[in-house]
Order: C-alpha cells, then sequence, then structure tokens
C-alpha cells in the first residue's frame, strides 16, 4: 500500500490511499492558502456558503436529501491551519458501493455531487446568495465569539495568540468578527474565484476505489484555468525573546494554565522525532512525567499535558488547576521539564514512550480520517514520507538524543485564565 | 472451553461470538480484521446505582454521590505500588476508562501485545487496592475534574435538563459527585461497592479486534477466578411521569444562549428487546421531527434561530428514558415553541416518502459504525448492558413502520412531559 500521488491540474493534486479496510471511504477536497489577515475570514466562510445550496441542489434540504438518498452520505466543511498554511474545503464520507442495494457507484456520485457544490454556487449578480451570505457571516460571528464556552480551548487559543502576535500563525484559521462583518456577497465571490484559480488543491481518497478513473473524473471537474501560487514557508522562531506572562480575569470555577514554549523543531527538522519521544516522556501520555508528577503525586489537576506543533515549531503545556496553586503548578511543571534535559528518566519511561507513539502510529492505519489528515499535513509542506517510516526513525533515537531536543524549547509565553468563581459550589440557578 | 454461540448479521457483513467464561463473566468476541484491538471489561454499575443491597442483606445501603466514578479512578492503582497505566505502558497499551449512569467501563487499544494487556485488564480490575491515604490523594484530582465539568456550559445544561426532568431518579445527580459529596468518600464504603458490584456475574467483557475465541479464553483462564453470582438489589425512588420542573435557567460564561429541550418518558419497556424497538423508532422519528433534510431545522437555521450546533437523540435505560434536542439560540423560547408545533406535526402530517427515506439513511448509516474496533466495542457495550444486541439493531430497525411511529408521537409529545433548560450568557 501507499499513497498514490496523482496530478489533476495545475496545483491540483489526487493523493489516494488504497484500501479495502473501510465499509466507509473518505474524500476531500481542499485548498490551501497563506494565513492571512481578512482573507482568513472569507476563505473559511466560503465553504459554509456552498454548503447552502448550488444550482442543482438550492437549498440545504435538497442537499441533505441527495446524501440520505445516497444511503446516509456526509459532506462537511474543513477550515484549520497549519502553521502559516490555511486550510479550507469539504470533506465526503460515502458507503462503500457494493453496500449499494440500488447498485449506485457512490465515489462516482459523490465526485459530482462535490463538484457541483464546489463550481455550481448560487450567484446573484457579482455574488453569492446575499441571505445564504449574511446568515453564514452571522454564523461565523457566533462562532468566533463561542470560542469563549471551551474555556480548555479558550486558554490554549489565548496563549497562542499572545505568543505569535505579529506572526501569521497569531492569526486564527477564521478571522475576526470584524473581518467577517465586513465580508460581503460580492467580495466573498470574488475570493472564491481567486481561490479556484491560485491556492493549491489537494484533494484525498482513502479506501476502495479506481484511482485512475477517479483521476478522469476529477480532470473533467477542474478543467478551468489555473494559476497556483507559492505557500509561503512557516516562520519558525528557534528560540523565544525574553517570556511574558498574561492574566486574564474570568468568572469560573478552574484556573487554566497554558505555557508555550518554541521548540524551534518542525517536522522537516532530522531531530523532531527526538521531539516526539522527549513529549512523550515529558507530558504527552498518561505515562508522562507530568502525569505522574503533576497529577498523581502533587493531586494539582485532572489533566496536565504537553504537545509539540509540527508545523511552528512550538511545544505547547496545558492544565487545568485550582486558582491558587498557580505558582507552584508552574514551577513544578517546568521542574519536570529540567528533569528530561537532565537526562533523569529511565528506560523503562523511554520504552513506554516509544511503545506509545509507535502504536499510535500503527493504530493510525484503522482511520480513514486519521490518514488523511496525517498525510495532508505533510503534503501541505511537500514533505514526503509514510507511517513506516517514521517509527523507523523513532525507533533509531537514542537518550542523547532525547536530551539534546529537550534542551530546545524556550519559555516565550506564560498564560493564566484566572478564575474569579473559585470557592463557589453553586450556580445561581432560577426555577 | 465453554459453550459459544454465533450471531450474525448479513447486511452488515459481521459477527460475533459470545460465551460465558468458567468464572462466571459473560464474554462477547468480535473478530475484525484491523491493526487496533479493544477491549472493555466493565460493570453495571453507575452514577445512579446510590441506594443499593444483595439479595440476603437486610438493609439497603445509601452512598454518596460520585462513589462509582471515584472507585474507577482508585483501581488503576496495584498492592505492589505499580501504576496501572505504567502497566500498560510496557505492552504499547492505550488506556483508559469511563464512568455514567449506568456503567463504569475500563478499556484499552493496542496494536500488539493483546494477550499481555488484557491480563493486565483483568487483573487490575479484579484486584481493588487502596488506602485511606491514597483516597484522600485522589481528593484533590477529581475536585478538578469536577471544577472543569462545572465550568463547561454544555455538561452544565444537560445537568440542568436531568434536574427539570427528574424530581427523585438518581440520573438528576452529577456522574462525578460534587466537591462536597465526595468529601464524604472512605475505603471503607468503596471495598463495599466494589464487593457488590465487581462481582463477574454483574460484569461484561466485551473484545474487538484481530483476535480469536481461544485467546480470550485462555488469557481469562489466567486471571479469573471463579465467583458464585449475586443478585443485586437496586432501589430507584418512584418517579411521576410529569417533569418535575417545566422550566430553568442559570448564566455562565457563553457567547449566546444554549437550550436543552427534554421530553420525559416514563413508559419504559421492561425487557431490552422491547426497548431497542422504542429507540428504533425514535430514532425514525427524531430523524424526521429534526433531521438536516427536514423543515424544522431548515426553517429555523434560515431564520437564524438555530446554528450547525444542534444535536438531539433519545437515551433510555431500564429505569429512565428522555429525548433531548440540543443547541444554541438566540431565543431558546421561540425554538421551544417550534418544538411543540413540530411535535403536534409529527402526529398526524408524516409522510410516507419522508419515513421511507428516513428509514433507508438510518439503516444505511448502521454501516458506518462497523469501521472501528473501539467503536464498534463501545456500542455493543451500550447495547449489552442494557439487555440488547447491536447486531439485532439494524433488523429491527428495518420492522419500524410508520404507524409505529406516529403513535409513538401520539403517545411521548403532551406538554406536561416537556422541559426546557437554558445557559444565558453573563450580562
Amino acid at each position: 500500500m501507499g499513497l498514490q500521488n496523482i496530478s489533476i491540474a495545475d496545483g491540483v493534486r489526487l493523493h489516494c490511499l488504497p484500501t479495502g479496510k473501510f465499509k466507509t471511504n473518505f474524500m476531500s477536497v481542499s485548498f490551501t492558502a497563506p494565513l492571512e489577515a481578512g482573507v482568513n475570514a472569507m476563505n473559511s466562510l466560503i465553504p459554509n456558503i456552498l454548503l447552502r445550496g448550488s444550482e442543482k441542489y438550492p437549498d440545504m434540504a435538497a442537499i441533505n436529501k441527495r446524501l440520505d438518498y445516497l444511503y446516509a452520505a456526509g459532506i462537511s466543511t474543513r477550515c484549520s491551519k497549519r502553521g502559516d498554511v490555511q486550510v479550507f474545503g469539504l470533506c465526503a464520507d460515502m458507503l462503500d458501493s457494493s453496500y449499494a442495494i440500488g447498485g449506485e457507484d457512490l465515489v462516482a456520485e459523490m465526485t459530482d455531487m462535490l463538484g457541483e457544490l464546489l463550481l455550481h454556487p448560487i450567484k446573484v449578480g457579482e455574488g453569492f446568495d446575499p441571505d445564504y451570505t449574511e446568515s453564514e457571516k452571522n454564523n461565523q460571528i457566533d462562532a468566533i465569539n463561542a470560542s469563549i464556552n471551551n474555556k480548555v480551548y479558550y486558554a490554549y487559543r489565548r496563549c497562542i495568540e499572545e505568543m505569535c502576535r505579529g506572526e501569521r500563525f497569531g492569526l486564527t484559521e477564521t478571522g475576526t468578527v470584524d473581518e467577517t462583518s465586513a465580508c460581503t456577497p460580492e467580495s466573498l465571490f470574488s475570493q472564491y474565484k481567486y481561490a479556484l484559480r491560485h491556492y493549491p488543491i489537494e484533494i484525498f481518497f482513502v479506501g476502495q476505489c479506481d484511482a485512475d478513473a477517479l483521476a478522469d473524473r476529477l480532470r473533467s471537474i477542474f478543467s478551468f484555468e489555473r494559476e497556483p501560487i507559492a505557500l509561503p514557508a512557516t516562520e519558525v522562531i528557534r528560540s523565544a525573546a525574553e517570556p511574558k506572562t498574561i492574566t486574564e480575569d474570568m468568572p469560573v470555577n478552574q484556573g487554566k494554565l497554558v505555557i508555550g514554549m518554541r521548540s524551534g523543531l518542525t517536522l522537516a527538522d532530522p531531530e523532531y522525532p527526538a521531539l516526539m519521544l522527549c513529549n512523550a516522556i515529558y507530558g504527552g501520555a498518561v505515562t508522562s512525567k507530568l502525569f505522574m508528577n503533576v497529577r498523581e503525586k502533587m493531586s494539582l489537576c485532572y489533566y496536565c499535558q504537553s504537545s509539540p506543533d509540527a508545523a511552528k515549531g512550538l511545544l505547547m503545556i496545558q492544565s487545568g488547576i485550582e486558582v491558587s496553586n498557580r505558582e507552584v503548578a508552574e514551577k513544578a511543571i517546568l521542574d519536570q521539564l529540567e528533569a528530561v534535559r537532565r537526562g533523569d528518566f529511565t528506560d523503562e519511561e523511554m520504552n513506554g514512550a516509544l511503545l506509545f507513539l509507535i502504536n499510535s502510529y500503527n493504530e493510525l492505519a484503522d482511520s480513514a480520517r486519521g490518514l488523511e489528515n496525517w498525510y495532508l499535513g505533510r503534503m501541505i509542506f511537500n514533505i514526503p514520507g509514510e507511517p513506516d517510516e517514521m517509527v523507523e526513525k523513532l525507533r533509531a533515537v537514542t537518550r542523547e538524543d532525547i536530551i539534546a531536543a529537550a534542551k530546545l524549547p524556550t519559555l516565550d509565553t506564560v498564560y493564566f485564565l484566572n478564575g474569579t468563581l473559585c470557592g463557589e459550589d453553586e450556580e445561581d440557578e432560577n426555577a | 472451553m465453554p459453550d459459544i454461540t454465533i450471531k450474525r448479521n448479513d447486511f452488515l457483513r459481521e459477527e460475533y461470538y459470545r460465551f460465558r467464561h468458567g468464572s462466571g463473566l459473560e464474554v462477547c468476541v468480535f473478530p475484525k480484521k484491523l491493526s487496533t484491538s479493544y477491549a472493555i471489561f466493565a460493570t453495571r454499575y453507575g452514577s445512579i446505582d446510590n441506594r443499593f443491597r444483595l439479595a440476603g442483606d437486610k438493609d439497603f445501603t445509601t452512598v454518596p454521590d460520585g462513589i462509582a466514578h471515584y472507585l474507577e479512578h482508585k483501581l488503576f492503582e496495584n498492592p505492589n505500588g505499580d501504576d496501572t497505566f505504567t502497566r500498560y505502558a510496557r505492552y504499547g497499551a492505550n488506556a483508559n476508562a469511563y464512568t455514567s449512569n449506568t456503567m463504569t467501563a475500563y478499556l484499552f487499544s493496542c496494536t500488539s501485545n493483546f494477550d499481555e494487556s488484557l491480563g493486565i485488564l483483568l487483573d487490575f480490575v479484579t484486584t481493588p487496592y487502596f488506602t485511606p491515604e491514597t483516597v484522600e490523594k485522589e481528593r484533590g484530582i477529581i475536585a478538578q475534574e469536577i471544577r472543569m465539568y462545572d465550568d463547561h456550559p454544555f455538561r452544565s445544561m444537560y445537568q440542568t435538563l436531568l434536574e427539570n426532568l427528574y424530581e427523585k431518579h438518581p440520573v438528576r445527580i452529577n456522574v462525578a459527585g460534587t466537591v462536597e459529596s465526595i468529601s464524604h468518600i472512605t475505603s471503607d464504603i468503596l471495598y463495599e461497592c466494589y464487593r457488590v458490584f465487581y462481582n463477574l456475574s454483574n460484569m461484561v467483557l466485551i473484545v474487538c479486534g484481530d483476535v480469536t475465541v481461544d485467546e480470550v479464553n485462555a488469557v481469562c483462564d489466567k486471571y479469573l477466578k471463579k465467583q458464585a453470582p449475586v443478585e443485586i438489589i437496586r432501589d430507584y425512588p418512584d418517579e411521576k411521569p410529569e417533569v418535575f420542573r417545566a422550566y430553568a435557567e442559570k448564566s455562565m460564561q457563553v457567547s449566546k444562549p444554549l437550550f436543552a429541550i427534554g421530553v420525559k418518558d416514563t413508559d419504559i419497556p421492561s425487557d431490552g428487546y422491547g426497548r431497542m424497538k422504542k429507540y428504533a423508532a425514535y430514532g425514525i422519528l427524531n430523524d424526521l421531527m429534526f433531521g438536516k433534510s427536514g423543515e424544522f431545522y431548515n426553517k429555523l437555521y434560515e431564520e437564524g434561530l438555530l446554528s450547525n450546533q444542534f444535536d438531539y437523540g433519545y437515551e433510555s435505560s431500564a429505569s429512565y428514558a428522555f429525548n433531548g434536542v440540543y443547541g444554541e439560540s438566540r431565543d431558546p423560547k421561540e425554538v421551544f415553541e417550534r418544538f411543540k408545533a413540530r411535535a403536534e406535526w409529527a402526529k398526524s402530517e408524516i409522510s410516507a416518502e419522508d419515513f421511507e427515506r428516513s428509514k433507508r439513511a438510518l439503516y444505511a448509516s448502521m454501516v458506518k459504525c462497523f469501521d472501528s474496533t473501539e467503536d464498534i466495542a463501545n456500542s455493543f457495550l451500550n447495547y449489552e448492558i442494557e439487555g440488547g444486541d447491536l447486531l439485532d439493531y439494524v433488523d429491527i430497525l428495518s420492522k419500524v413502520t410508520q404507524d409505529d411511529v406516529t403513535a409513538l408521537a401520539k403517545a411521548a409529545f403532551r406538554p406536561e412531559f416537556y422541559t426546557l433548560a437554558v445557559v444565558n450568557p453573563i450580562v
């Protein structure tokens, strides 16, 4: 097995992973764009407007009835950032055609459906449908405002925002409320035309299909003129300047501590596998030093974990704690990293970390979405590779490599969401 | 080797094996040629089991809220001081556990050394070991878990919904308890709950992956001793059919109001099969009423009353059941009014065409549940705990008629069964 890469048009690539393991096939069409202020808000809105209706399926009810008919197929929008690149588009899942009692070719039907939604939106004058535009703008504004609902994610996002202020990566994948408000049906349609013409497009298919037939079908869809742009290289800051501390008050019970560090290592660096092991020992696995010490020994928290950002070169640590334990927890978290730097970890810890990572690579093979996501993260940056090769690289990492990798992260930003409700057990409730 | 029964479903092209191990444990093995194998060892013991006795015991025991969950945390400790996660880590397995209203489940997934990891699972769950000191140490960790959930608006709203629906039934209490209730938990009470609910006759082992029955049976032989079965008598208070409160709201740090509409159901079939039939009929009814192809969702979405943060589902167990509709809206009370109108619609206006489309889509979507060993094992467990069978469910679904769905709508949708819970932004 392995990924087949097939050129569909200029800057449009099909990545096909043939496998007969799944009853459900997965397909995605992703536009990749430089993450830019203002444009990010538009790119994020476009797939949501496309999923409101097309010439053939004029509203959501028509789209969803068609999907029901195609044996509960699904189409959803995607929008995320990978380093300095914004990724947006549509994802689809469909049953394998052998389950179609009517004998339909579901891959062909869903490819055509994606093509219809992507290329034939409802156009009014020189813009998208104004009602659809307005309601999706409102939804995006609501979604941006709703980032406050999930405090764990909110604190993480705020730390990145403070840490990477002035860098592309400090922008979000959806833009701001003001940037969203400023979008018009015409400005969005013009950006949509630009995206079709200029952004590199990555198409993935995971499952059972005839790759050549799929490629031909896609070629007939992506047959318009293309002039792809080059994507920016992600700006990686190898070491942090003076550390910043940010405290934000909020009427919640639990304090959220997020520590942002610059590891300076990305997927393209040969030392990256050593950082992955370092992270697993430090705070990535449930047997990690953060879990075993900050949670189990010190009883400071329920969750305390670290995770590297492979595209931007960050190491992020998150925990939810009693507000009064802020200093103790921060010190304990940093002390554990010092322990890894001193080589204060056993062979058992090292081996456990290696097995943990190998297991997660092996498990990847069982998830169509997981595989797509993994390969997409590499394809955007043109880093070839297979999960098996990563496993081999991990196996070759030595104790010294891990210690060297542990010494790289430098403290950039400590963000604390200061809960001001602490001590109050009951919230107001009126029947 | 014990007697083995094989069950197969031709539409899904899936089969599984079931046997009762010599120890008394019910075991189900679901072969699946994937890289990941997955095992869950579960007990029919959840947050609602807070008043109980064994047949033969004279008095009922009443325990503090949150104890099943506390016990789940504490079982990860071992007599020799080894941490369970560290034991699993030696074999590369990925382990976890969860507690719900009706069960506590311990699980792992792995891509190699399955037998060793299964051995660890069976061993640590059947070997309770904790002291007053280690029980004390856990209190801070669980308190932080509770605080985290307290700050979670959706969970908090869901809790309010349950408190609205039920006056007495313990489903209205938080699975993890409160910071106050867990302060009363001692190692003695934990051992007592363990003795009652962790008897193998009250438990089940589900395995899904590239694994054989012989292999699983051999590991069971090695780690499980024969236990005399117990009969557990749970005491759930009687609930009136009407909701406890028709409305409640609270204020939290959210951007827009969140809402949960509940429909209480006390007309619960006494057997697992009957509950699955009702669940299937409710699945179609909900899809017809609130599905993304239907008028309700599309009209409210277009009016800006709903967003794609919208969900619904019928939850049912032997002692409680309700239907829930969840979302965010600038005007939850208006959504509630529209819900009531839609409920009236469902009593007489479902078309045959929509019914068939909905049924076909739900039927096909069942196939999608069989692509991951984790999904299979967990859904299998959910049916098993309730006395049903995942592989029967597709057939049950295929037999639901339009009359069943209309009759259900007529019986279920009465204003005295409705409640609304809202989380408003802090102003």
